[in-house]
């Protein structure tokens, strides 16, 4: 068991780790892309220089109609240019949606892993009670679903055990005795509580090893019930 | 003696001459939005393309323009056919 704990918070360390890797990697791609996004698109001044260029490079290029359609060129290439400035922005706009979600993709996955790592935790320390019902009318209390048969007495004492706890109390056996027959407490005998107790842990514990360990096999016979994969003997 | 002194004197009329009657076109621009303009300039002193891009560079940066290029420099028998095309820049700087 100490093998198996020390492992656990090992990849739980390693986890935290290949998150921290994962996010900074995804940003790293962002700004890799971005860096790439701003730097490839040629600036308003790439389209002016290209037309200076034929400007110089075209000696018979001096009438002035000539050099107001160049002027204009030029001009129309630097809206291009500030189409493609709005373009680059919601590229960028999109792409840190997308790391965003990538994150948040990275994050959820690992809480998912944690969550397993936990259920299985939880699996392994074994039963847990997260419902207890009371039923008076079948003697009967169901503990997580699991129907299990008293005896009036035993039912007794569950009612009394549910009520104290529900008071947030601790009874002494006597006490218990006392509420159940109805006399005062300090004429009652700690025994006799003590011993209704002992009913009850019977009853109870002995049809929840039956449920959950112990199966009787109607006619056939008994049957550990788990699974035989888990079975190890030292 | 008299020879060189003629031919002196022919070369320095010549020279004087050249000075007074030199013209250079050329190609400017204006950034921003970009503007270009064709035109024809005086130019003072040697008239050599290198002395002309000097002071038209000069002159032109002082009103905002960047000089391009020098086209050529000629004498005033070239003025008139370049006239229409230097347009509102024909001798403006």
């Amino acid at each position: 068991m100490q093998d198996n704990s020390t492992s656990a918070s090992d990849m739980r360390r390693a986890g935290g780790r290949l998150v921290t890797f994962g996010i900074a990697g995804i940003v790293l791609v962002l700004a890799v892309a971005a860096l790439m996004l701003f730097l490839a698109l040629p600036d308003a001044g790439a389209f002016d220089a290209r037309v200076e260029r034929i400007f110089i490079e075209n000696s018979d290029l001096t009438s002035p109609a000539e050099i107001k359609l160049l002027e204009i060129l030029a001009q129309s290439g630097t809206a291009f240019s500030d189409t493609l400035a709005s373009y680059r922005l919601v590229i960028f706009v999109l792409l840190v949606f997308g790391t965003a979600m990538m994150i948040a993709a990275l994050v959820f996955l690992v809480l998912l892993v944690s969550f397993n790592r936990r259920m299985a935790q939880i699996e392994r320390v074994g039963i847990q009670v997260n419902s207890l019902l009371i039923s008076r009318e079948e003697n009967t209390v169901y503990l997580n679903n699991l129907g299990f048969k008293l005896t009036a007495a035993a039912m007794e004492t569950m009612s009394v055990l549910a009520e104290a706890r529900m008071d947030d109390d601790v009874m002494s056996g006597s006490e218990i005795e006392g509420v159940i027959s109805g006399r005062n407490a300090a004429d009652c005998d700690e025994a006799a509580g003590a011993t209704r107790i002992k009913r009850l842990r019977d009853t109870l514990g002995n049809q929840i090893v039956s449920e959950l360990l112990v199966k009787n096999i109607a006619r056939r016979g008994y049957m550990l019930a788990v699974e035989k994969d888990v079975i190890k003997v030292l | 003696m008299k020879h060189i002194i003629l031919s002196l004197t022919l070369i320095f009329a010549m020279a004087s001459a050249a000075q007074a009657q030199c013209y250079a076109d050329y190609k400017a621009k204006q950034d921003n939005p970009l503007r270009l303009h064709y035109g024809v300039a005086e130019i003072s002193g040697n008239c050599s393309t290198g002395n002309a891009a000097q002071q038209l560079g000069a002159r032109l940066a002082a009103r905002g323009w960047t000089l391009l290029q020098i086209q050529s420099v000629f004498g005033p028998e070239g003025l008139d056919q370049r006239k229409a095309s230097a347009g509102q820049f024909y001798l403006r700087f």
